[in-house]
């Protein structure tokens, strides 16, 4: 019987999507900003913003930081990640979303085609903004490429302002692991980040995902992370 | 206490679960303020509600009993209510509350409504329990007994006005509009009494006009006419063009002379055109022509919600008795009743009496009548009895012309060549060009710049941009193998002939610089080769462009291939 695992659950520092560890490049000041003023200001006019950007650019993080300063604001929310949630019934998930103050859908391109989806979706677009509350979406396709049927649907979506997040480069990645392995109490060395990145995948959210077990493995086994350490627990 | 106690099982539950079912599902959750002895979670809908009684209630409750001073009999969640039927007399109080105080100085009530928490509350022990939050309620609503002054104030000045009026008008409403003020119904003041938490001063104050209940019978008095209404859509803000004129005139004539020959005015075109602003410049001309003119504005869908609504409360006769005593019914969008045949026929019969009643009907829709499938033959041949006007797309200048009046109300100066590039790239409709200039407006705003040309440019680059540069390994060894007029085969062999050895090189830059994939991944998709192998490809390749003009040739048309 081989040893207990100690359970990193409720122990590892919370690392949860926020602005403050999203990796600020330059690019992406502006969406940044954008974003951040959605729940910093107080007007009750209707906002809607998409962003969009190659897969592992960001944006369900940005999303995902987005409520949670919502949250902290104490507005009501809902976030909605389209690739998890096209299974169910689209009217039952969309029901009485008007009345919270910031509906945000994450992966619009996933329900592009669904008749279903496509009219919740409509309507819901429509009620959000007579109700002047404030609805964010994100896509991995370029609005205007959106395959999307309804036309009411899609002109409704590109009278949003649109903002392109752009992906990182592979120094930004690597830099960006160092800051993630930062705010989890974890010590990452440029050499340990440089090793990851030459053999790790080089999608953003998988490469944090890597960060994960090591940060479960460093725990256990009370390491630091050296090459050797990472080699081993990432069976490079 | 509660809301201290959420906090402390926020937190843990932020430890324990994914990024994404922690936003989806816990987030959403607010604690009900107003409760002092139990914690009350209010979710967004049913369906939040139902999914997290099932998978998360008991871990809440656990850590509820085990780190705070909650018990897991204190614990319950309930859903916020559903929005009201415009028809229901009967609504919820804080809604009512919320309308009246909107609509307070006569003008249609604001859009937004406060959710209401008074439906299905789930506790923690027992699985259903309609709990009636009342006081909840009143709270969420932010009306405080301020607010109830204002409202109840306001209440009875309106019953009394109705109260002095005479009964139901005949013939074309127009002409009888002073006698036509919605009033509140007499439910209102029951539901404040019920409430429990109204305070004695206001208890006096709602006890005193007892002759002023409304008879339920009463057609005009028992019902509250909410026109939803844009007040930003008027006709002095609708730009006009070649494109446009023929709805314009059509719809400047039917405010002018409601219920008249243009009846019903159907106005149709593609997406984003400006119908819907057409219809609500006729709805607010109306209004401000004669103060209280009953005029209702709604998509089409809430027509069909509220029959739906109807039906399930088995109060169809109060939804007819709403929609035949407007004065004029505005219906977007009736394309979305394809295929509804019970909506339909409602709408049929709502149609025919206020057409005998010289009541105006302005619909929109997609599309010619005729064309519209799904929609039952009676119903299209009578919306031709009226008027039938299109709306084309806008041309350049007309373009031109609305960014220039969207600019101006934006307080921003829109140079024409910018204005000229907009409309130039923009043209299916108004709407997406209004998106375009949001875009621009929110750059110059934020880059502290005045609008150019330039900044357009920099603007709708985003806005415009194709996909965005990812594509296959396997299309990058079949475009780069076409272009070196090599076989693909070649790229995954062992040979290192310059001939082969050079393209097989930039394939790898170009994997590394268009995809995700990792190094080692690369590697393998190009014969088994190392990291290591792609590591020296990618620095050979980017030193080479700084030095060799064939080779950088060579990449960007490469990549222009790849990425357009």
């Amino acid at each position: 019987m081989g040893s207990p695992v100690q359970l990193s659950l409720g122990v590892a520092l919370k690392d949860e999507a926020t602005f403050a560890n999203f990796f600020e490049k330059d690019a992406n000041a502006q969406v940044l900003a954008a974003l951040k003023n959605l729940t910093a200001t107080s007007s009750s006019e209707a906002q809607n913003i998409i962003i969009w950007g190659a897969p592992g650019c960001g944006v369900t993080h940005l999303l995902q930081a987005v409520c949670h300063d919502a949250y902290e604001a104490r507005k009501s929310l809902q976030y909605l990640p389209m690739n998890e949630l096209i299974g169910f019934d689209a009217n039952d998930i969309c029901e009485g979303l008007e009345g919270i103050d910031l509906v945000c859908i994450d992966g619009v391109d996933a329900i592009c085609g669904n008749r279903s989806w496509e009219h919740a979706f409509f309507h819901l677009y429509n009620k959000i903004k007579e109700a002047g509350h404030t609805l964010v979406f994100s896509s991995h396709t370029s609005p205007p490429s959106l395959p999307i049927l309804l036309p009411d649907l899609k002109s409704r979506l590109l009278a949003s302002v649109v903002y392109h997040v752009e992906s990182l480069t592979d120094t930004e990645k690597q830099n960006a692991m160092i800051m993630r392995a930062q705010a989890r109490g974890m010590e990452m060395s440029e050499d340990v980040a440089k090793y990851i990145m030459q053999r790790a995948p080089r999608d953003t959210s998988e490469l944090f995902e890597l960060l994960d077990r090591l940060d479960d493995a460093s725990l256990q086994q009370q390491r630091k992370l050296t090459i050797p350490f990472v080699k081993e627990t990432l069976q490079f | 206490m509660s809301n201290t106690a959420w906090e402390h099982c926020v937190s843990f539950l932020r430890d324990e679960l994914p990024a994404q079912q922690f936003n989806t599902w816990i987030r959403p959750l607010r604690v009900d303020d107003t409760q002092e002895e139990l914690l009350r979670l209010i979710a967004p809908n049913r369906f939040v509600l139902d999914w997290v009684n099932d998978k998360y209630m008991d871990r809440i409750r656990d850590i509820l009993t085990h780190h705070t001073t909650i018990n897991s009999n204190q614990v319950e969640i309930t859903v916020a209510a559903r929005k009201v039927a415009s028809f229901q007399k009967f609504r919820p109080h804080e809604d009512q509350a919320a309308d009246m105080r909107g609509s307070r100085n006569g003008r249609a009530a604001p859009m937004a409504e406060a959710p209401s928490y008074n439906q299905n509350t789930y506790s923690a022990d027992t699985p259903v329990n309609n709990a009636q939050p009342v006081n909840a309620a009143v709270g969420q609503s932010g009306g405080g007994p301020q607010d109830r002054d204002e409202f109840f104030d306001n209440s009875f000045n309106s019953i009394n006005d109705t109260a002095n009026r005479s009964q139901h008008n005949t013939g074309n409403s127009f002409s009888n509009f002073d006698e036509t003020i919605p009033s509140l119904s007499s439910s209102v003041y029951q539901d404040y009494q019920n409430a429990g938490n109204v305070s004695d001063q206001e208890r006096q104050v709602v006890s005193v006009p007892q002759p002023a209940r409304i008879n339920k019978s009463d057609v005009e008095g028992g019902l509250e006419h909410k026109s939803n209404l844009n007040p930003n859509f008027v006709f002095d803000n609708f730009v006009v063009g070649k494109s446009n004129q023929l709805g314009l005139a059509a719809a400047t004539q039917v405010a002018e002379n409601p219920g008249g020959s243009y009846n019903p005015l159907f106005i149709y075109g593609g997406v984003g055109l400006g119908k819907t602003h057409l219809m609500h410049a006729v709805g607010n001309a109306l209004c401000e022509k004669r103060v209280g003119a009953k005029v209702v504005y709604l998509h089409s869908e809430r027509f069909v919600a509220d029959m739906v609504k109807a039906l399930q409360l088995n109060a169809i006769n109060d939804f007819k008795r709403y929609y035949r005593s407007v004065d004029a019914l505005l219906i977007d969008d009736i394309q979305f009743f394809a295929g509804k045949e019970r909506s339909q026929e409602e709408f049929f019969h709502t149609f025919n009496a206020l057409l005998e009643g010289g009541q105006q009907i302005i619909v929109t829709c997609d599309r010619y009548p005729k064309e519209i499938e799904g929609l039952e033959e009676r119903l299209k041949s009578r919306f031709g009895w009226g008027l039938t006007v299109a709306i084309e797309p806008p041309e350049l200048e007309t373009r031109v012309a609305i960014l220039k009046r969207k600019a101006d109300q934006a307080r921003m100066n829109l140079p024409n060549d910018a204005a000229f590039f907009i409309a130039q790239r923009i043209r299916s409709n108004v709407r997406e060009l209004e998106g375009a200039l949001k875009r621009v407006i929110a750059n110059a705003h934020f880059t502290g710049r005045d609008i150019s040309v330039e900044l357009v440019r920099e603007s709708l680059k985003d806005l415009l941009a194709l996909q965005d540069r990812l594509v296959s390994i396997d299309n990058i060894q079949r475009i780069v193998a076409e272009y070196y007029k090599i076989k693909v085969s070649d790229l995954h062999s062992k040979r290192r002939s310059r001939s082969v050895a050079r393209p097989r090189q930039v394939a790898m830059y170009l994997a590394k610089d268009l995809t995700h994939h990792s190094l080692p991944e690369i590697g393998e998709v190009f014969g088994g080769r190392d990291h290591t192998t792609v590591l020296h490809a990618c620095r050979k390749i980017k030193e080479l462009l700084e030095s060799d003009a064939d080779i950088k040739e060579d990449v960007k048309n490469l990549l222009r291939t790849l990425t357009t």
